[in-house]
């Protein structure tokens, strides 16, 4: 799985930062269960109309690899359903930890 | 933000909080009990942000939220209204005394009121999301994250990106300059310029002493650099191994072409501002003395002249125009404007390329005021207008020849 994170107020040092990857195989079970459920959900819901007057709202991508199939979901901080923003503090709390 | 309010009425959310602004206090309170009702059935605390500001409609009155590090406005917690004592957190009143500095900076310098010149509440967003490296404003009020802590400070602590920020309201209900290509490069030029000179007219500082940075106070010490970009000199803000070189450029053949998609900021619109600002603190540094007063208010007067899709030569135009409106046609002001702009090799619209040459100012090494000698640019002008006259000489020669 893999998280990028551009644009914001300082897009221009987020242009090149490469993304983040976390091997989900070297995650204990219970905690690959838990990414699983909030992908499934994050997946699940639309996404919600984009904020056209945002200015400086960063991005996020997450796309998740599992054999063939591969999920990518995209929101902004201007425009994240719930089950999006869970996912991606679940992840930013995981890589913090690193 | 008021876009996903999950707030089931029949009038939109949106209405009810334009209706919260009304002058006329029927309607406010016919609003506000709609929305009081709409909450007590939800029990959501979303209508805070309503509350306060219905108070006392107008004016600019802050309020501050504390998002709790969670990506919703609706659950915020208020933190701090208008009037409302200094609190615990900081993040909290630097959010609020930075409101306030910039909501009074418009009103006193621009003689306008708040962000939409109505008196629109200013609602400020403290602690949004799980260490968001960001601030930004989303079409109605600004949100801070915390920053990461190892690279990004948390955003509240500096005042220009707050100011940065509000004046993207200001953009949006002047100019409406569109986030993209150069009409974007031109919003977040707008926003660089006046989140400075807040940041300058609360220090008191003049053009020569301000050190025309935005987001100085954004990175964590261990992150080298002076700030994420410089009005002075772009392109040399900072050079780490974190982030690279700042890539900005200061004139339009460094101009950078980026895809007009999110992933290429829509466009490089926090690139190629570097242009713009370049020209701005370039009038601001010939003309001297405080920026506020004859470049800012050029450049205020400029942005409310401006429209949506207006690009670096036609803001340049309208500078140059509002600069002689203001100042006087061949003023230092309009002089300093005019040499700024081809310095950054942006032309001019109906300024004959030989008299802008001679109008120009002969940058000194720190980019401060420095006239050519009189006499010499005087003799460069007589020799532009003897190339003129010489070729419409040639040219009305040619024309008797061909009848």
């Amino acid at each position: 799985m893999t998280l990028e994170t551009y644009g914001g107020l300082a897009a221009v040092t987020n242009l090149r930062r490469p993304p983040k990857v976390l091997d989900t195989d070297a995650l204990p079970e219970t905690a690959t269960a838990e990414l699983a459920q909030l992908l499934t959900e994050a997946a699940a819901v639309p996404q919600e109309d984009q904020a056209g007057h945002a200015r400086d709202a960063m991005s996020y991508t997450i796309t998740a690899t599992a054999g063939d199939r591969v999920t990518v979901l995209e929101q902004s901080d201007a425009a994240m359903t719930p089950e999006f923003a869970a996912l991606l503090t679940w992840l930013k709390k995981h890589f913090a930890q690193q | 933000m008021s876009r996903a309010r999950p707030i089931n009425c029949i009038i939109p959310p949106y209405i009810l909080d334009r209706l919260l602004d009304s002058e006329d206090s029927e309607v406010r309170q016919a609003a506000l009990d709609t929305l009081l009702v709409t909450a007590r059935l939800r029990g959501e605390r979303a209508v805070r942000a309503s509350f306060a500001g219905a108070a006392a409609p107008g004016n600019g009155r802050r309020t501050v939220f504390d998002c709790e590090q969670v990506e919703s406005l609706p659950n915020a917690v208020l933190a701090r209204p208008e009037d409302g004592p200094e609190v615990a957190d900081p993040s909290v009143n630097r959010a609020f005394d930075a409101l306030g500095l910039t909501r009074d900076f418009y009103k006193e310098v621009l003689q306008r009121n708040s962000v939409d010149g109505r008196g629109m509440r200013l609602d400020g967003y403290v602690h949004f999301g799980f260490q968001v490296n960001n601030a930004f404003w989303d079409g109605r009020q600004m949100l801070f994250g915390d920053g990461d802590g190892r690279k990004f400070k948390n955003l509240t602590g500096s005042l220009e990106v707050i100011a940065h920020e509000l004046t993207h309201g200001v953009t949006d209900h002047t100019s409406e300059f569109e986030y993209h290509n150069q009409s974007g490069a031109l919003n977040e030029s707008m926003s660089d310029v006046f989140g400075s000179l807040v940041k300058q007219w609360s220090l008191k500082q003049t053009a020569e002493e301000a050190d025309w940075l935005i987001g100085a106070d954004v990175w964590t010490p261990g992150v080298g650099g002076d700030a994420l970009r410089s009005m002075k000199d772009p392109g040399h803000a900072f050079d780490n191994p974190q982030f690279g070189k700042d890539p900005q450029p200061d004139r339009m053949s460094k101009f950078i072409h980026l895809p007009d998609t999110k992933r290429g900021d829509f466009g490089g619109v926090h690139f190629n501002s570097g242009i713009p600002n370049k020209a701005f603190f370039l009038t601001a540094a010939r003309i001297g003395g405080f920026a506020w007063e004859a470049a800012g208010t050029i450049w205020y007067e400029s942005l409310k002249a401006s429209s949506a899709e207006d690009e670096f030569q036609d803001f340049a135009g309208t500078t140059f125009q509002k600069a002689g409106e203001l100042f006087g046609v061949s003023s230092p002001e309009q002089s300093a404007v005019l040499s700024a702009w081809q310095e950054v090799e942006v032309p001019v619209r109906g300024v004959p390329t030989g008299v802008a040459r001679v109008r120009s100012f002969a940058s000194s090494a720190n980019g401060g005021a420095g006239r050519e000698d009189g006499l010499a640019a005087l003799a460069r002008q007589i020799g532009a207008l003897n190339d003129k006259v010489t070729g419409l000489v040639k040219d009305m020669a040619a024309l008797k020849g061909t009848r």
